[in-house]
């Protein structure tokens, strides 16, 4: 592996080596077996179903007590964690070093099983941890209030105000350990492919019914699914080793990984982590490839056809370095119309033959790509790359695939909607950035707007001289004056009464907005000059 | 050194006086920037060092925080992080409490010490600076406390949730959810929040120093809707701040711009230094500056008890006193932005480097 490991390192795995012989990766081959994520409330007999789904498929259960009694052995302490998480109150590194343990070693645990067999997970958010992969039967469980209610008072002794006041507390937390670790609702009822109300079927026939459900070929293992799931197994396996050394626990980096090449980036303020960073992933298995960008954010960048020698590629590298940011990138591909679904396909690296006995195997032809790849290489040649990846479908579907829990500054949008008319690619963009920006709240722009936005033009040159020269007027009338000036602010430059009070009151209150938006925008040419806006 | 005045309590502002207003602006915006909120912290107390009345100059500071405000809100704003409607529950009582203070600040300053044109109240200034060392300690005890906490303590998740845990126990009735917060926050507590703020804003100008603490740990806001929404609340809180101030007559709009000339310039230097200086740093030099600013404001009250006649000193110990308080606070200050400016050169240095090997290797690939 090279030992290059400064900003935008990219350390290649030895070419010879095989596979198997770093890591503990499965077959690509083997079928991968499907998961049934069952989140329950409390007391919402979601334990109840899953075993009795469990039973009719012959699949084994695994519950959330499992899962922490693992995490706890793991050196996690779950428990302080979730009351960290609970409550109001400052997001600290150290928590989110925590977190960050704790959903690596969640997530590594679940695919580790998962790659074992079928399985059926009964909690709060399995479903979340293995987002992204198709193959997961999402099931929400709900009861009926007044069962839970007397379903508190029969199991834990309490009387009716009790056990409706635990239940509301118990459901409160619960929703607050979900935003706090994954920023999404619990309640949100898009997150699940199927809600059962326990209240109108028993156990056994909800099950019969998820059981029809899961044969469906929807839920099924696909050749895609399945490198969905190698990747997170990868990423989550990768955030874990990194988790676990002391060299670079105490660290945050963001961690991805796409078909074997590991993506890290680290802040600015840890430069020193870049060389262990490499050293630990070494140790991993199936990493065939670490990339360590230095990066305080990223920038991501949605577009249908990429090109490295294009101008955007040019700003959005200049703006990158400037922020110390990786550049995230988004193929969209829009297909809009009913029952269009959206697919998402990280970047994976290129096919390799297999050598078998001294013969290459044919290779496919590559599928067009629009660019990704060799975009995503030029970016990696300048330290700035965040990995990438192809959306197919709808623009909601877009929009939901860009809001991940990554750290961004910027979305640019450029050249979409090819196939449109000017007129309609025009509001169609507009559209999408408005949903973006609600959703993701970081400013939008078009990739038009780049320059304007973000780099010093001529604009901007003219803006400065413009704008100072009012400064140095208005510096200059007040300086010069100055006892008129404050004669004026005293009330005593003309007239009596309470009246030239309020007039030199309401003098103020203008013209400081106008001197404040004046030289502000003084300063803001003269950083974005010095490239340090 | 006395200081000279130039019409009525206005003091006379040559070169040299500009050149440190301006330095003020510079180390006060750096520190926000850092920060994320304030800097008049260091500003205010500075002012009167330069022998600028205390009324004064919380009123130039008011009315700077004012345009300032304005400038940034609008970013906020664009990313969503602005609650309108938890800032207009709150504009209504701060602007109480903004009243409260001017009317206290001005009774003070046109009753008590040696009155109009001779450097303002000594009744007013002490009062202001009794406030401020108050309130400042405890920001700055709590800062430091948390962040030797957070070091040595592993599961250390942040500053007490006594308070947040304290008022859930008890059900205060009326309620008001916020969408954009997500909250759900009695009304009552609203409007004590609200009257705080805005009297801390009116009388030292740092109101955000309470504001956005209590908006996230008694409130329970994310931290970005909080600094946002303060920020929108300061734009307000500031104009009808300058207002009040102004219409006493006690807005100096030299210094508000010569503030400018610097603070605009360093917020954009301190928040560049939040990118490469590490969290517990943030929050070390941000407590050790604020403290050591209390400090320096402690060390110019025995000047005022001896003009208001509460002890018996030597008149020529006053420049000695407020020397010291002067140096104090610069020391402060600047030794605060230097490592701060270190930082932020050897990351850009770093930067450069990183660039010139990463040009280096793409030219022998």
């Amino acid at each position: 592996m090279k030992g290059g490991t400064e900003a935008g390192a990219v350390a290649q795995l030895p070419a010879g080596e095989s596979r198997e012989a770093w890591g503990e990766l499965p077959d690509p081959h083997q079928e991968t077996a499907q998961i049934v994520c069952i989140s329950r409330g409390s007391l919402s007999r979601g334990r109840e179903l899953a075993e009795a789904f469990g039973r009719k498929l012959g699949y084994p259960i695994l519950s959330r007590e499992d899962l922490i009694e693992a995490a706890t052995r793991e050196g996690i302490q779950v428990g302080k964690l979730e009351t960290s998480m609970m409550k109001p109150r400052a997001f600290t590194e150290r928590l989110a070093r925590e977190r960050d343990h704790y959903l690596a070693f969640s997530t590594a645990f679940l695919c580790d099983r998962l790659l074992e067999g079928p399985l059926v997970y009964h909690g709060r958010t399995g479903h979340l941890l293995l987002g992204g992969v198709s193959h997961v039967l999402r099931v929400r469980v709900v009861a009926d209030e007044e069962h839970r209610i007397r379903s508190a008072m029969q199991t834990l002794g309490l009387n009716r105000t009790q056990a409706r006041r635990y239940l509301s507390e118990v459901e409160e937390d619960r929703r607050n350990w979900v935003k706090a670790m994954y920023g999404v609702s619990w309640e949100d009822v898009s997150q699940y492919d199927v809600i059962v109300n326990v209240e109108r079927m028993n156990a056994g026939n909800a099950a019969s019914a998820l059981v029809a459900m899961s044969r469906l070929p929807d839920f099924q293992v696909t050749p895609a699914s399945r490198r969905a799931l190698d990747d997170l197994h990868l990423t989550a396996r990768a955030r874990l080793a990194l988790a676990r050394d002391p060299r670079t626990g105490g660290y945050g980096l963001s961690v991805t990984a796409h078909g074997g090449a590991v993506y890290v980036t680290y802040l600015p303020h840890d430069m020193e982590v870049a060389e262990d960073i490499v050293r630990v992933l070494e140790e991993v298995g199936g990493v065939r490839q670490v990339r360590a960008t230095v990066a305080a954010t990223s920038i991501l960048w949605v577009q249908e056809v990429f090109d490295p020698a294009s101008e955007t590629f040019k700003e959005i590298v200049e703006i990158a370095r400037k922020w110390s940011a990786a550049v995230d990138l988004v193929r969209y591909s829009p297909c809009e119309g009913d029952g269009v679904e959206t697919r998402v396909e990280e970047l994976t690296s290129p096919p390799r033959g297999r050598v078998e006995s001294g013969i290459e195997e044919d290779q496919e032809e590559p599928a067009d790509d629009g660019g990704l790849r060799s975009t995503v290489d030029a970016l990696a040649l300048e330290g700035r790359s965040g990995g990438g990846r192809s959306v197919h479908g709808e623009r909601s579907g877009l929009v939901t695939s860009c809001c991940g829990s990554a750290r961004r500054s910027l979305v640019v949008l450029g050249d979409l909607f090819l196939g449109k008319d000017p007129g309609a690619k025009q509001r169609m963009t507009r559209e999408l950035r408005e949903s973006i920006a609600s959703r993701m709240r970081v400013p939008v722009v078009t990739a038009d707007e780049l320059r304007s936005h973000y780099l010093f033009g001529g604009a901007d040159i003219l803006r400065l001289v413009g704008y100072l020269a009012l400064v140095v007027a208005m510096f200059a009338a007040v300086m010069m004056n100055q006892v008129t000036v404050l004669r004026f602010l005293s009330g005593e430059l003309f007239g009596t009464g309470a009246l030239r009070m309020y007039v030199a009151a309401v003098a103020v209150f203008l013209f400081v907005p106008i001197i404040a938006h004046s030289y502000g925008s003084v300063a803001k040419a003269l950083m974005k000059l010095m490239k340090m806006e | 050194m006395e200081p000279t005045f130039l019409y009525g309590h206005f003091i006379e502002i040559n070169l040299a006086v500009a050149l440190q207003v301006i330095a003020l602006g510079f180390v006060g915006g750096i520190l926000s920037g850092f920060i994320g909120s304030g800097g008049a912290f260091f500003m205010t107390p500075g002012m009167m060092n330069l022998g600028v009345s205390g009324v004064i100059a919380v009123g130039s500071n008011i009315t700077h925080k004012f345009g300032k405000a304005m400038v940034g809100s609008r970013k906020h704003a664009e990313l969503g992080n602005v609650d309108k409607r938890l800032g207009a529950f709150l504009i209504f009582t701060s602007f109480i409490g903004i009243r409260l203070a001017v009317g206290i600040n001005s009774m003070l300053f046109e009753g008590g010490g040696d009155g109009h044109g001779t450097g303002g109240s000594a009744a007013a200034d002490l009062y202001i600076s009794m406030v401020f060392v108050c309130i400042l300690s405890v920001v700055a005890i709590s800062m430091l406390a948390d962040a030797l906490r957070t070091r040595g303590d592993g599961d250390s998740a942040g500053p007490s949730k006594g308070i947040a845990d304290f008022l859930a126990r008890h059900h205060l009735p009326p309620y008001i959810h916020f969408k954009i917060a997500d909250v759900r926050v009695s009304l009552w507590i609203l409007m004590l929040v609200g009257l705080a703020t805005g009297y801390l804003a009116g009388t030292i100008g740092v109101g955000g120093f309470i504001g956005v603490p209590a908006m996230i740990y008694v409130f329970g806001v994310p931290t970005a809707v909080a600094a946002g929404t303060e920020l929108y609340l300061a734009v307000y809180m500031g104009g009808f701040g300058a207002l009040n101030y102004a219409l006493q007559g006690y807005v100096d709009i030299r210094l508000t711009m010569l503030l400018y000339l610097g603070s605009l310039m360093g917020i954009y230097v301190g928040v560049y230094g939040t990118k490469v200086v590490k969290e517990i740093m943030i929050r070390v030099v941000t407590g050790v500056v604020i403290l050591l600013c209390v400090v320096s404001r402690a060390v110019a009250v025995p000047a005022y008890l001896r003009q208001l006649g509460w002890i018996d000193m030597d008149p020529t110990w006053d420049a000695w006193f407020n020397g010291a308080s002067k140096i104090m606070l610069f020391v402060a200050g600047f030794s605060g932005c230097a490592l701060i400016l270190y930082h932020v050169l050897r990351s850009y240095r770093e930067r450069l480097r990183v660039e010139h090997r990463l040009t280096e290797a793409r030219s022998t690939a």
